[in-house]
Formats: structure tokens, C-alpha cells, sequence
């Protein structure tokens, strides 16, 4: 009798959890629903219209391969070594005038950065690591990478910086130099844009909440 | 242009009527009717405008109108109030004599958007139907070209939000591309996006923060957090609306119908972010500066009375471009992609960024998340 009675329990359990199961394509939360219905984007959709102005080129870093907007085109006076014939140092003293007056270095202070830290006064159309190796203008990246890590690892996933066009694939992001600049690269401070008179206007009658 | 009419996809029963009246009295929707028609004197006119719009309803007493289960609650309300005037317009004009073709062309316009179906439940020629006619009835009335578009929403795609807040600076470039891209009422200045600023150490007190300041930026002492609608999995704006004239899109898009909205305004108690915006007065926006790429959803114009919020830029996002904001923003505190694909940044913030939403405990599911460095 007992037993009976423990199988009657055990099918109205089934039975209802049966009926109580949710509906298909509902989840309990938002991660639940992205994790199962994720699969890599080979939709209709994609950036490459929007790209199609820009000259990119692709890179891999670490699991990450993605296009990075090419530099040197984009620097007016490249190659160097059309001005920068001679040595630094020679060229130094020539005459009062000087190239590149307008760079002015707010990075960082000068016990850990100096012009040499990225140029090579030998090699003026590369750039130069930490360990006096070239690296590409285009790759320019790299060079920031060896001091800030943490940016780099966040800029590699996409948590940092911005892309170029777009959020469908391919994933086109702008590199370091797009958005700041290596010899002052800190914002600046400024005016917001907008001001919006008339909330001001309702604040003040007290009509905000 | 007589077939594919709106308002024979809602089944109450009226059909019959409204297709002898479509158009005019003489059912020709366009040049004048040579019927006896143009000699009703003003009552026997009202009597045949309200015999147009309404027909049999009239006969029924209120409550049946309203709790009648062949009607919904929405078609007796526009029917016994807005209906009866445009209708009335619109049938003295089509089928006046001295009315010229344009003049017509733009009431049988009215007549037909009066009564077209929900948008969640068009077919897409119906909602191809719709922005044809909007497009053509702002040609009319300006003399200017838009672009309209109902792009669906795309398969395998569920859009979200990242926001970094050490990166934002408050400088508000999101909030003013946002407004030209969403062709805004600049009277009210409106704003889809508020750029809260509070003080370092005292946490998100949106109550202390201010997000109408005026000095330069990043002031000292001070972080920034931007605020929007967060297009929420589960919107409590949506449970709300009585008409369901917003809805939650298969790409996540939580969208309004301005010509289905009655202003009620239900949504915007129910939003625990305030992210939703009322047009209290007409919205207003000068002609140059009208952004004429357009979506039906999106940043068409509104009209006085009518909710509207951020879209995520329905315009852009369903042709694969960023909203304006991520795409104004200089710092790119900014991150925006599909939530569905591994391979996106965003679900790379996601995976490997200390993330959060704000009010996570309401169970609103927002796909909006917060991430500092
Ligand atoms: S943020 Fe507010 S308006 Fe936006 S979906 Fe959520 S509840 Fe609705
Ligand atoms: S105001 Fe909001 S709740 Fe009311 S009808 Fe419009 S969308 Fe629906």
C-alpha cells in the first residue's frame, strides 16, 4: 500500500514537473540565454562597406587576429630618412630652425622617457624597442604595449579603445596612436558639448525631480 | 493602392464597411467624385463621416465598445475620438470637387495611416506599405525627401552595451551626436542620454549626481556615468503598456510604435532607469538639420504625445553600424556588439572585465553592463 501510494507521488512529480518545464527559447537570465544560443556572426551583416575607405592591415596578437588601421601613410613627412640623412646630433646645431618644433613631451618625465626610448637616432624610418630592436612604424602598438600591459591586454580583447566602423565583422580597431598622442597622449581637459538650458530652467523652478 | 489596406488585418468584424468607404464615398482614392456626394449638407455629412469611421460601433452603447471582445481597447478609443475627426477630413477632401490631387493624396494617406494595424503585427509589405506612405506624406507636406527604412531584426544577433566608466570624461559628445542622429524635439532638449557626474568615494548616488553641469570636465574628484535605455531582456516598460505599442525585438531592441502609443505614459513609471522620454509639446527640429536616414522604429519623427527613448540606433545598428554615441565617444568608454557572437568585443568585456548592471536585483536583466579598468 505504501509503496503504491510512493509511486503515485513519484508520477505526479513527474507529471508535473513535466508541465512545469519553460517554454523553448526561454531563460532563466541574460547569460544563460547567450550562452546557449551563441555561435560566431557569419550573418548578412558586416562592416565591410564601411571600412572600405580605410587602409587596414591584419594582426595577430596572442588569440586575437583583427585589422589595425595602417600608419605610415597617414604620417606626412614619411619616410624619415628623406630629412634624417645624417645623425641626430649633426643635425642638431645646423641652423636656428627647427623641424618638429610642435612636439612637446608630456609623457610620462624624462628619468624614464627620452626621445631615444622610442626612436632610433641611427634608424629614424623605425622605431625602437626597449632592447634596441626595430619595430614598424605600422606596428607602432607594440611600443606602447612594453609599459602599459594592462591597456594592452584590455586593447588586444577589445575593453579598451574604439574600432573604426561598425560592431559586425571583420573587427577593425584603432591603435593607440589613433587616439592619442605618443608625445602628449593624456585627454585633455575641456567643455562638454552640450548644455541642456531648459532642465536648467526646470531645476530652478523646482519642477525636477 | 485600394488593396493592402491596414486596417483589414484586424479582424472586428467592421471590414465590410470600411472596404465600400476606403477611400472616398465613391471609393476613388484619387481626382474628384461626380457623385451626388459633394451636395450633403454639414449633418447629413457628419452622419457619413461617423457612418465611415465607425459604422456599426455606433449602434452599440460604450461599454460594449470598449469590452466587446471583437474589439481591442485601443481600436475603441481611436474610433470614438481622433477617427472621427481625420476621417471626417478625410472623406469632405477626397471627395470634394475643389480639392486638388494633393491635397487628396495626403488625406487618403491620413485615412489609411489612421487605421493601419499595430506594427509588431505587419507583415513586411505592410510595414514596407507604411513607411512608403510616411515617406510620401512628408514629401507632401515639406517638399523634402526622406529615407525611410523596416529593416527586421537580423538573425543570430542580440545587441548589448558595454560602458567603461574610468574611461568616460563626461564630455557629452555622445549625448549631442545622439540628438542629431535621433532627430530630437530641440525645444525641449530632450536627451536619450544622461551623463551622470558624482564625486570619487561616494559611490553611484544618482540623487546627489548631476547630470546637467556646465564647467570644463573631467572635473576634479569626479567620475562619470552615462545612463540610457539599457534595453532590458526583460522590460518591465513592456509588461505595462496597455495598446503593447512597445515591444522587445528578436535582436533585443526594445522599440516603440509612435503611431500605436497613446501617450499613457505607463512605461515610464514602470522604468526603473529612467530611460524612457515623453513628447510633451510637438517635438521640433530644424529643417537642415533633420537627419533624413530613417527607421520606421527609430528616429523618424515623433509626434506630440508619444513616447520614444534610445533605440540603440535601430537605423544604424541593423546595417551593421554603431549607434552615433558609441561612434561620437573619444575615449571609447563606449562598446557595442552582438551578444550572441564569441568572437565580439563585447563579449570579450564580458568574459574577461569586471562587469555589472545597475538595479541587477529588480531582475530587469538590462544588456547594458558597467565595467571600470
Ligand atoms: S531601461 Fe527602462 S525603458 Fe529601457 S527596456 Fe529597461 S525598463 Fe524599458
Ligand atoms: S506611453 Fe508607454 S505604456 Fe503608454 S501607450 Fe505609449 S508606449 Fe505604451
Amino acid at each position: 500500500m505504501k509503496n503504491k501510494n510512493l509511486t503515485y507521488y513519484f508520477l505526479i512529480l513527474l507529471a508535473v514537473s513535466f508541465f512545469s518545464c519553460k517554454k523553448e527559447g526561454e531563460y532563466h537570465s541574460i547569460t544563460d540565454k547567450i550562452e546557449a544560443e551563441s555561435k560566431p556572426y557569419h550573418g548578412k551583416l558586416t562592416s565591410d562597406e564601411l571600412l572600405a575607405g580605410s587602409e587596414l592591415m591584419e594582426i595577430t596578437e596572442g588569440k586575437h587576429t583583427f585589422l589595425i588601421l595602417e600608419r605610415k601613410g597617414q604620417i606626412k613627412s614619411f619616410a624619415c630618412i628623406e630629412c634624417h640623412s645624417k645623425p641626430v646630433t649633426q643635425m642638431k646645431s645646423l641652423d636656428g630652425q627647427k623641424a618638429h618644433w610642435d612636439i612637446k613631451m608630456n609623457h610620462a618625465n624624462s628619468e624614464i622617457i627620452n626621445c631615444a626610448t622610442c626612436h632610433n637616432g641611427k634608424d629614424m624610418n623605425n622605431l625602437n624597442s626597449l632592447t634596441g630592436k626595430n619595430i614598424d612604424f605600422n606596428l607602432s602598438y607594440k611600443l606602447c604595449a612594453q609599459c602599459h600591459s594592462s591597456q594592452f591586454e584590455d586593447w588586444k580583447g577589445g575593453a579598451h579603445g574604439k574600432k573604426v566602423a561598425g560592431w559586425a565583422p571583420p573587427r577593425a580597431s584603432m591603435t593607440c596612436v589613433n587616439c592619442h598622442n605618443p608625445h602628449s597622449p593624456g585627454y585633455e581637459t575641456r567643455w562638454p558639448v552640450q548644455f541642456n538650458t531648459q532642465k536648467g530652467i526646470e531645476r530652478k523652478e523646482g519642477l525636477d525631480h | 493602392m485600394s488593396e493592402n489596406k491596414k486596417w483589414h488585418s484586424l479582424d472586428l468584424g467592421l471590414n465590410k464597411k470600411k472596404e465600400a468607404s476606403g477611400a472616398c464615398g465613391c471609393g476613388k482614392s484619387q481626382g474628384s467624385c461626380n457623385s451626388q456626394e459633394e451636395e450633403l449638407s454639414a449633418d447629413e455629412f457628419y452622419e457619413a463621416a461617423i457612418n465611415a469611421s465607425i459604422g456599426d460601433e455606433r449602434q452599440r452603447d460604450g461599454f460594449e465598445q470598449v469590452f466587446d471582445v471583437k474589439m481591442d481597447r485601443r481600436t475603441a478609443f481611436k474610433k470614438l475620438t481622433a477617427s472621427l475627426l481625420i476621417g471626417a477630413g478625410a472623406v469632405s477632401t477626397s471627395c470634394s470637387v475643389v480639392a486638388g490631387d494633393d491635397t487628396k493624396e495626403k488625406a487618403q494617406i491620413d485615412w489609411e495611416e489612421q487605421f493601419k494595424g499595430n506594427y509588431k503585427l505587419m507583415n513586411d509589405e505592410e510595414k514596407q506599405g507604411t513607411i512608403n506612405r510616411l515617406m510620401r506624406s512628408y514629401e507632401l507636406r515639406t517638399g523634402k525627401n526622406i529615407s525611410m527604412t523596416a529593416e527586421n531584426a537580423e538573425e543570430d544577433v542580440l545587441f548589448g552595451y558595454a560602458f567603461n566608466i574610468s574611461k568616460c570624461q563626461g564630455y557629452m559628445d555622445c549625448v549631442s551626436a545622439c540628438v542629431e542622429e535621433n532627430n530630437q524635439d530641440r525645444n525641449s532638449q530632450m536627451q536619450y542620454i544622461r551623463i551622470h557626474e558624482m564625486k570619487d568615494g561616494e559611490g553611484f548616488k544618482f540623487d546627489k549626481a548631476d547630470d546637467n553641469y556646465y564647467h570644463e570636465v573631467p572635473a576634479e574628484g569626479h567620475f562619470y556615468l552615462g545612463t540610457q535605455c539599457f534595453h532590458c531582456d526583460n522590460p518591465p516598460c513592456v509588461e505595462v503598456c496597455p495598446v503593447q505599442a512597445t515591444w522587445k525585438e528578436e535582436d533585443g531592441l526594445v522599440v516603440i510604435d509612435y503611431d500605436w502609443c497613446i501617450g499613457c505614459r505607463y512605461c515610464m513609471a514602470a522604468c526603473p532607469y529612467d530611460g524612457r522620454r515623453f513628447n510633451w509639446s510637438k517635438p521640433e527640429v530644424p529643417a537642415n538639420e533633420i537627419n533624413k536616414n530613417q527607421h520606421y522604429l527609430g528616429n523618424r519623427m515623433r509626434k506630440k504625445g508619444v513616447m520614444e527613448k534610445c533605440t540603440f540606433c535601430v537605423q544604424r545598428s541593423r546595417k551593421g553600424k554603431n549607434p552615433a554615441c558609441v561612434d561620437a565617444c573619444p575615449t571609447g568608454a563606449r562598446i557595442f556588439g552582438n551578444l550572441l557572437d564569441p568572437n565580439s568585443t563585447i563579449r570579450w568585456v564580458l568574459e574577461n572585465k569586471k562587469v555589472f548592471r545597475l538595479k541587477e536585483d529588480l531582475g530587469t536583466e538590462p544588456k547594458f553592463w558597467y565595467f571600470m579598468d
